[in-house]
């Protein structure tokens, strides 16, 4: 096992370097620290409606939110078809251990990436807009560990999600709709107070919105509760939420993970490639 | 570390291997058995079931019936200690394609007991030179080349490959036949591989098994192939009224026999492509 883990953290390292080698690659992830500077930048002088505020510094914490979660519900699944449809799943699979140094590999690029991003948007966001970097131990620790617990519950769900997609391109479509969805009722930049009650629901059961305002928690000042419409920022139940997703990718992840190699082989793949060609070659004309 | 079974009995043994995809039949009782240290060819046309036989003998697919066993256990229940001792080739990998070869052997290294040298292993399939490309950015020979580094890495007792050499040129065909021969002879790897190149099997191979329509119709020596024909060939000649080409036992005879003014005279031998062509038509009319 103990061999497996190590190819697992040198995968990780391998996968590092290659993003850092890669300049289109690296674009797409600072791409997003720029739209923050940009977005934010423009605001910074506004305070937020009924509130001292500003309506940036909301829109820097909204973007550390929802950097993690499209990270987790778009590129992790994306990452997993296409690695799925070019073999490199299957080839773990013959390997002793390959899956668990794949999963492993996978969830730390993934959290390195994650870091490096968060770091980067606070950063930037801090340049932009003035907003003070979270100062006491306290902001600090709950930074930490809302982005520890959203990111692994995300990463995994998102890795869940991918085993099921049909083809990287069209599993994009079948991932950004219901993510889109949610990422609008969430209030991820703006706590939303005025929601129907069955689509507050559906908000309250899933990570991002929990995810938002446990950022919200760490990064604002407390003056930015009165919008919140809460008392306190209910960080007991940002934690279960989140723990509880945890809790449910941990389980679902390595199983469907396992499912889908089990039923991969070069057949498949030259089926899924065939297929693909021929749809591309329709679209093409 | 599991201890590995005693390297007695045949390193694969198929016995009336069945495979079925809703209400066809694609392998309608496969009979083979490869002996350890020994290279089997298996030919066959497209479709014929090559890949399928391969994919149950690598556990990736789960026969319907039959008795399989390979290096003495049961791909279907096999261990993942079992699946270190093949090296796989699979008929199209385009995996890790943004890894660089060295560093992709180097990782891969981690998952094997005693493993090559990265470096050692890319020289032995000759990609020295691409050693820092990126896997992607191979020439299709070359990726090949890389899948077949990939599977001898881990010093496997039993080579499977599914058309290895598809997209070679002819330098590089010959460089890996020599490379096959030697880790037959030195190292005691067992091979199967498929391929529609019949030079390669003739040259490559101790064993040829035809595999047409699920089913093993030929299993012999290259030798014996071509025997089996007997001492046949095929006479061609011109004459006046135009081009001959007849069958027979004995060509001296025949020759001889031919009116002295006949022009453009070849005698050809069976060659392995007689005894394939024929195997395979024949067996198409009878199914
Ligand atoms: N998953 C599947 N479902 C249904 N039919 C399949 C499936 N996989 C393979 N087949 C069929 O099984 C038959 C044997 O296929 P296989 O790939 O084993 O042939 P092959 O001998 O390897 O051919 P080639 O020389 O073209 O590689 C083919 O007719 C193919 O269409
Ligand atoms: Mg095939």
């Amino acid at each position: 096992m103990s061999g497996a883990l190590g190819a697992g953290v040198d995968r990780a390292r391998l996968e590092l370097r290659m993003l850092l080698r890669s300049p289109r690659e690296l674009w797409a992830q600072i791409l997003g620290m720029v739209v923050v500077v940009v977005v934010a930048g423009r605001l910074a002088d506004q305070a937020a409606p009924g509130g001292s505020v500003p309506m940036a510094w909301y829109v820097v914490s909204g973007f550390v939110a929802a950097s993690l979660f499209f990270a987790g519900m778009l590129n992790v699944p994306q990452m997993v078809v296409a690695e799925r449809d070019d073999g490199t799943v299957l080839r773990m699979r013959t390997l002793r251990g390959g899956l668990t140094a794949y999963l492993v590999g996978k969830l730390l690029f993934c959290a390195a990436v994650t870091v490096a991003t968060v770091v980067g948007t606070l950063i930037a966001g801090t340049l932009a807009t003035g907003m003070p970097l979270p100062s006491t131990v306290g902001d600090v620790a709950v930074l930490a560990w809302v982005v520890l617990l959203g990111f692994t519950a995300v990463t995994l769900l998102g890795a869940a999600i991918g085993t099921v997609l049909p083809n990287a391109r069209e599993g994009m479509m079948y991932a950004l709709l219901p993510a889109g969805v949610l990422f609008a009722i969430s209030g991820v930049m703006f706590p939303v107070t005025a929601m129907p009650a069955a689509v507050q629901a559906v908000a309250d059961a899933f990570p991002l919105k929990w995810m938002a305002q446990g950022i919200r928690a760490a990064l604002l000042p407390d003056a930015a509760l009165a919008r919140q419409g809460t008392d306190g920022w209910q960080l007991p139940v940002v934690a279960a939420v989140l723990a509880a997703w945890c809790a449910v990718g941990a389980l679902l992840a390595p199983l469907m993970l396992r499912r889908m190699a089990r039923r991969e082989s070069g057949s498949r793949l030259s089926a899924r490639r065939e297929a693909a060609e021929q749809k591309a070659a329709v679209v093409g004309r | 570390m599991t201890a590995s079974p005693a390297p007695t009995g045949p390193a694969v043994e198929i016995r009336d291997l069945r495979m079925r995809y809703g209400d066809r039949d694609v392998l309608r009782g496969v009979e083979l058995e490869i002996q350890r240290g020994e290279c089997l060819a298996l030919l066959g046309p497209n479709g014929a079931g090559k890949t399928t036989t391969i994919e149950v003998l690598e556990g990736f697919r789960h026969r319907s019936d039959g008795h399989v066993r390979v290096l003495g256990e049961d791909p279907a229940t096999a261990s993942e200690a079992w699946r270190a001792r093949l090296g796989i080739v699979i008929q199209q990998w385009r995996d890790h394609g943004r890894f660089r070869p060295l560093e992709l052997l180097e990782h891969l290294r981690r998952f094997y007991d005693d493993p090559r040298g990265a470096a050692e292993t890319l020289e032995l399939v000759g990609l020295g030179d691409q050693a820092t490309q990126p896997a992607g950015k191979l020439s299709g020979g070359q990726r090949r080349r890389l899948d077949v580094a990939m599977a001898i890495l881990g010093r496997p007792d039993l080579l499977l490959l599914d058309e290895p050499t598809g997209g070679f040129d002819p330098a590089a065909r010959h460089d890996f036949h020599e490379l096959l021969r030697r880790l037959v002879s030195e190292e005691e790897v067992t091979v199967l591989l498929t391929t529609h190149d019949l030079a390669e099997a003739e040259r490559l191979a101790d064993r040829i098994a035809i595999l047409v329509d699920g089913r093993v119709v030929r299993d012999a020596t290259a030798g014996e192939l071509a025997a089996s024909l007997g001492r046949e060939a095929e006479v061609r000649w011109r004459d006046e009224r135009g081009r001959h080409a007849v069958r027979t036992e004995d060509p001296n005879r025949f020759v001889r026999e031919l009116p002295i003014d006949v022009e453009d005279l070849e005698v050809r031998r069976a060659t392995l492509e007689d005894v394939y062509l024929r195997t395979v038509r024949e067996d198409e009319v009878t199914a």
